[in-house]
């Protein structure tokens, strides 16, 4: 909301700064959005007259000008513009004037005739956005005055963001209650003068309320014989510092005390609406109505409407119709003045996508008692203005009283909430200040009656609020509580999650972080299976392809590829939910999922290494083993047939048949699709499912005080055959002594046959009791090799 | 017989003092003292001798023996430091040339703030806690006094997945969660990703927030103003000065906003903080007694105070980020910046 210092030091004359009141404001909660002084940089502008206009001898499109500026020798001043005529008054700047941006304007020579100033535009003093031609003032503006103070630029214009509890803020009036109460200055309300004729109003016109539910207060009056025309400046100038257009006198004079009173009127032509009187009531389905921005809108029977005896008029408290528009030829007025339920006027104003400042006002909830006022104050305006006689009386239907609340206040409470001593009387002071008054009191407590305008206040806390707002936010100490803990545990996976990043982190990985939308067509060309494309559905997503919820965070890792496709080296991974949704449960699971993925080169491009390893598939399994193992979580690992994967080289990850996870490569034929590095590989790993893995318990073996030995054996078996079916079978052997087997080299190739591969196992065999001799270890390696033979055919090499 | 022994043991000395290496004097070694060297081979002569002579032979033998030995162990010495000292002169390298590594990885920025934050959080005696991202409209808005038509939900751009489901809007909504599982003394943090349906240079549809909650017997706005500030001198130095606007939640009542001075310009005023020296962090309040009630807790006996701020605009004030979308855009010339 603009508000303009001037005007509103109408209603509540403080004197201070311009900072002090930023301040003030800010510190009473209501937000500076930007402070502008309009007329900061212009000087030396005042309001002139033309006296003269001759052609330029030397120039077609310019002319020659006589202008008085009220002091000394008319000004001769060569002009481009076309729209003045000898007499009008323009703002005219002299030699040495500066415009806004600093600007400067001086003597000069334009085609051989020298000009001593220049006559302005609207532009040119940045009142108006574009202008065509010179600014013609109004021809009452005094000469000679300073253009400043006549188009009111002496002025500085706060842009406030007003928060939605406080509507009663959101106008002239509401902000000099609240600035008058912190500076103990009264409040001015301006006079209300008008005469009423003979004839009353009830005689010619009614008001029905078939709704006192949505319409608790409706109040009419009818005022005759206006005269259309322009407002004045001043109310132009009010409104145009508000940001709007002005339009004519009865529509800019409901606008105006809209600014003013924050309570909306409407004005329709009286002669328009069908038996000349109104029917507030719900609209009847398909009902409908061209509303003043030209739309035609078809109304439902929730929603509110101001009708004539045969349609609806208006869209109550948010728009009024075209067909009882104020126009030119307005001659009768009926004047609006309403209390509308804020709920209603939100949820119409939301369906018709309308929320328009009389919406806004109202949504927030408007004052009830402001009805009779309001309308006062305008009909006083429109007589001033337009002329006209207003028929006696208010039609004031109040169907349905709206009672003014009441609070109480322990003093003590104060402190408490607050943490400081605030003194009794000081509280007391505040709130009575605010407008709010005494029902019952006695030494602890104050029951308070809510003023009207007040729909924020029906707590203790909201008058506490209200104490320690004027009191002082930053008067209020600050202190350490002492922070204790029920014992309830809330999160068990965050610091352990955070150990997982860690690890990764520091085995050189870099971390990403997508949005956790997701494309539902890219899980389908990426091939992804069943289960992953049953996702969480946005209703109104930000486009079609972030229009589920990711299932999986594998599509994020390739698309971080295929956008770092120009670095050699990806290397980098994930974490964070993925979103699957369950029969049985309103609300989808969420489980922390980690995704990897390695790309390119392995090494870096470094002296020290001879050549660009690229990644493969045991760099990432490697990656994926250390975390497992670091989590102490048991596994096994067995061949799988994720589709996104190269169905060679792809596996998953099991606990007691649960799966924790893959790790593949992925398919080159994707990698070519997404023209990304076709050593591409891949692994996700589902983080809740690991941590309820229950870990291997941690306890010390005996550290043998004998000595060791080692033997290497190389084996021949089928290419097919899986390695860990080897250790397997050896699991076993030795009764104790066999320590450890290093796998230290397999080995196909040209020198052993096509279906063969070498094995290469290194034996390491000690005892916690005595030195062990070549006999039992001979005996250890006769019984290794014997399994090995019976159970793969090995052969020895 | 000792003549052939001193003859030896001249050519030895002279030898020894000749060698210049180790490997040599090794040599040397085996050829005069070794299983098959030259005193052996005239011991193995001594039976030729007269019994009388054998052990003046033998014992001129041993000495001449340990004279080789003691000399070969000096040169040994004087040879070895020489030899060392070349070696020394041989293995100089260019300290300057870049280790071997496979580099560092990087943690997110938004993680690395989150981890500092939490930290700080977790060591004045907060708990993580953390909630469902998918949520029901009833903990994200009804709970928290912010029933179907209020004004307040116009600020929550919402998504919204099926009737009464929504992407949670912010943290807050895990507050009841947590209030509903204990009775007091709560305290907690809530770090997690938040949705709101806007999305231009300045807003991200998808970002992170971080709540905070305190309930117990005497937990004042004084404490809160407290706990904030001294979360703030951590973060962002004890040099940054903090204040406190009255504002509006429906679900703290009194409401604040914390502004801190600006970290551009220290205050001063510059485009980053619209010229008024302080950047609006931070949103908390008293919890209102409506959330107390939907929490079961009793609102004469509890009270407490909740915050909450963005983390991603804490990393990129911290990191001078100019913009949010840079931390969701995997750009990886941006993420191992950090
Ligand atoms: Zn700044």
């Amino acid at each position: 909301m603009k508000i303009s210092l001037n005007w509103l030091k109408e209603y509540c004359n403080f004197s201070v700064s311009v900072n002090e009141l930023a301040e003030r404001m800010t510190m009473l909660g209501l937000e500076i959005e930007s402070i502008e002084e309009p007329g900061k940089e212009i000087e030396n502008v005042f309001v002139g007259k033309i006296l003269d206009i001759q052609p330029h001898p030397q120039a077609d499109k310019l002319v020659v000008c006589k202008t008085d500026i009220g002091k000394g020798e008319p000004l001769q001043i060569i002009c481009g513009a076309k729209n003045m005529k000898v007499g009008d008054k323009v703002p005219t700047a002299i030699d040495g004037a500066i415009l806004p941006g600093g600007f400067r304007i001086t003597r000069r020579k334009m085609r051989g005739i020298e000009s001593f100033g220049m006559m302005c535009s609207g532009a040119e003093l940045k009142v108006e956005e574009d202008s065509e031609g010179l600014l013609i003032l109004h021809p009452d503006a005094p000469l000679g005055e300073d253009i400043k103070k006549v188009l009111g630029l002496d002025d500085v214009i706060f842009e406030i963001e007003i928060t939605p509890n406080r509507g009663d803020w959101a106008s002239y009036i509401g902000l000099a209650r609240e600035l008058s109460a912190y500076y103990d200055i009264p409040i001015t309300l301006p006079q209300i003068k008008f005469s009423e004729i003979e004839k009353t109003a009830s005689s010619i016109s009614s008001v029905t309320i078939d709704c006192p539910d949505f319409c608790p207060r409706y109040a009419g009056r009818v005022i005759q014989n206006v005269k259309i025309a322009p407002s004045p400046d001043w109310l132009a100038r009010k409104l145009i510092s508000a940001g709007q257009r002005p339009i004519n006198n009865i529509v800019d004079i409901t606008n105006f005390v809209l600014l003013e009173t924050g309570h909306p009127l409407h004005a329709f032509d009286f002669d328009k609406l069908n038996e000349n009187r109104i029917v507030v009531r719900l609209a009847k389905e398909g009902e409908q109505i061209r509303t003043l921005d030209g739309e035609l809108r078809t109304l439902n029977t929730s929603q509110m409407v101001i009708a004539d005896a045969i349609k609806p008029q208006a869209l109550a408290g948010i728009m009024g119709g075209a067909d009882s528009e104020v126009d030119d030829n307005t001659v009768n007025v009926f004047l609006e003045s309403a209390y509308f339920d804020p709920v209603s006027i939100r949820r119409t104003a939301r369906f018709h996508n309308l929320l328009t400042e009389a919406a806004q006002h109202f949504q927030r909830g408007a004052d009830p008692e402001m009805v009779t006022w309001a309308i006062d104050r305008a009909t006083s305006l429109i007589q001033e203005l337009a002329g006209g006689k207003v028929l006696k009386g208010i039609l004031d239907e109040y169907p349905k009283k709206i009672q003014r609340k009441n609070v109480k206040l322990r003093y003590e409470r104060t402190k408490k909430r607050i943490g400081i001593e605030i003194d009794k009387d000081f509280q007391r002071t505040i709130i009575l200040k605010l407008g709010f008054s005494v029902k019952e009191e006695n030494e602890k407590e104050v029951d308070f009656i809510v003023p009207s305008w007040r729909h924020d206040v029906s707590l203790e806390e909201d008058l506490i609020e209200e104490i320690a707002r004027f009191y002082g936010y930053d008067k209020i100490p600050n202190t350490l509580p002492k922070i204790r803990q029920s014992g309830a545990v809330f999160d068990t996976a965050f610091k352990k999650v955070n150990d997982i990043r860690t690890l990764l982190v520091h085995k050189g990985l870099t971390e990403c972080y997508s949005w956790t939308f997701s494309n539902p067509e890219i899980m389908q060309q990426l091939n992804f299976p069943e289960n992953y494309l049953n996702m969480v559905v946005l209703q109104n997503p930000l486009s079609k392809n972030l229009s589920t919820m990711r299932t999986s965070i594998i599509p994020d890792l390739l698309t971080t590829a295929q956008k770092n496709h120009l670095e050699d080296t990806i290397s980098i991974f994930e974490i964070g939910p993925v979103f699957l949704p369950t029969e049985q449960n309103l609300l989808p699971d969420e489980p922390q999922k980690l995704g990897i993925l390695l790309s390119g080169s392995a090494n870096p491009r470094l002296w020290c290494y001879n050549d660009r390893k690229q990644f493969d598939f045991f760099d990432l399994k490697g990656i994926v083993e250390d975390i497992l193992n670091e989590l102490y979580i048991p596994y096994r690992v067995e061949k799988s047939d994720f589709p996104l994967f190269h169905p060679g080289q792809s596996m998953k990850i099991t606990n007691q048949n649960e799966e924790l996870g893959i790790v593949g490569k992925l398919n080159p034929k994707i990698a070519h699709e997404l023209e990304i590095n076709e050593n591409t590989y891949i692994s996700e790993l589902n983080l809740n499912k690991i941590l309820c893995v229950t870990p291997k318990k941690k306890i010390y073996k005996t550290i043998s005080e004998f000595p060791s030995t080692s033997r290497d054996l190389a084996i021949l078996v089928d290419r097919s055959l899986p390695v860990s079916e080897i250790f397997s079978s050896l699991k076993s052997v030795g009764e104790g002594m066999l320590q450890k087997i290093e796998l230290f080299d397999v080995y196909t190739g040209e020198q052993v046959p096509h279906d063969k591969k070498s094995v290469a196992l290194g034996f390491t065999f000690c005892s916690n009791e005595k030195t062990l001799t070549d006999n039992e270890i001979d005996s250890v390696m006769k019984e290794i090799i014997s399994t090995l033979q019976k159970k793969f055919n090995a052969h020895i090499r | 017989m000792i003549k052939d022994l001193e003859q030896i043991k001249e050519f030895a000395l002279q030898k020894i003092k000749e060698a210049e290496s180790t490997d040599i004097l090794e040599q040397i070694r085996v050829e005069f003292l070794g299983k098959k060297g030259k005193i052996t081979e005239v011991l193995k002569k001594l039976g030729s001798l007269l019994p009388e002579e054998r052990p003046k032979v033998g014992s001129i033998a041993n000495e001449i023996k340990e004279i080789i030995t003691n000399n070969i162990q000096k040169q040994y010495q004087i040879v070895l430091e020489k030899e060392l000292q070349k070696k020394i002169e041989k293995e100089q390298i260019d300290i300057t040339l870049p280790g071997r590594t496979y580099g560092n990885g990087h943690m997110h920025v938004i993680n690395q703030v989150m981890n500092e934050i939490t930290g700080i959080f977790i060591q004045m005696g907060f708990q993580v806690a953390t909630g469902p991202e998918v949520e029901t409209e009833y903990y994200n808005f009804e709970s928290l006094n912010t029933p179907e038509d209020h004004p307040a939900r116009d600020v929550h751009d919402t998504f919204y997945i099926k009737p009464g489901v929504v992407l949670r809007t912010h943290t807050s909504p895990v507050q009841m969660r947590v209030m509903e599982k204990t009775k007091p003394p709560v305290a907690v943090i809530v770090p997690g990703r938040v949705y709101r349906v806007d999305n231009d240079a300045s807003h991200s549809p998808m970002f992170n927030q971080m709540e905070g909650l305190l309930v117990d017997e005497d937990v004042t706005f004084a404490d809160l103003k407290g706990t904030l500030m001294y979360f703030v001198h951590k973060f962002f130095g004890e040099d940054t000065a903090v204040r406190f606007r009255p504002h509006y939640f429906p679900f703290t009542e009194p409401s604040a906003e914390m502004d801190i001075s600006c970290t551009v310009c220290k205050g001063k005023g510059c485009r980053v903080c619209k010229h008024s020296g302080w950047l609006e962090i931070l949103g908390c309040g008293m919890v209102h007694p409506k959330v107390f009630q939907y929490a079961g807790y009793d609102n004469e006996k509890y009270q407490g105070y909740a915050f909450g701020f963005g983390i991603d605009r804490m990393a990129m004030l911290k990191f001078a980020i100019p913009s949010i979308n840079l931390l969701f855009d995997n750009n990886l010339k941006f993420l191992e910046q950090f």
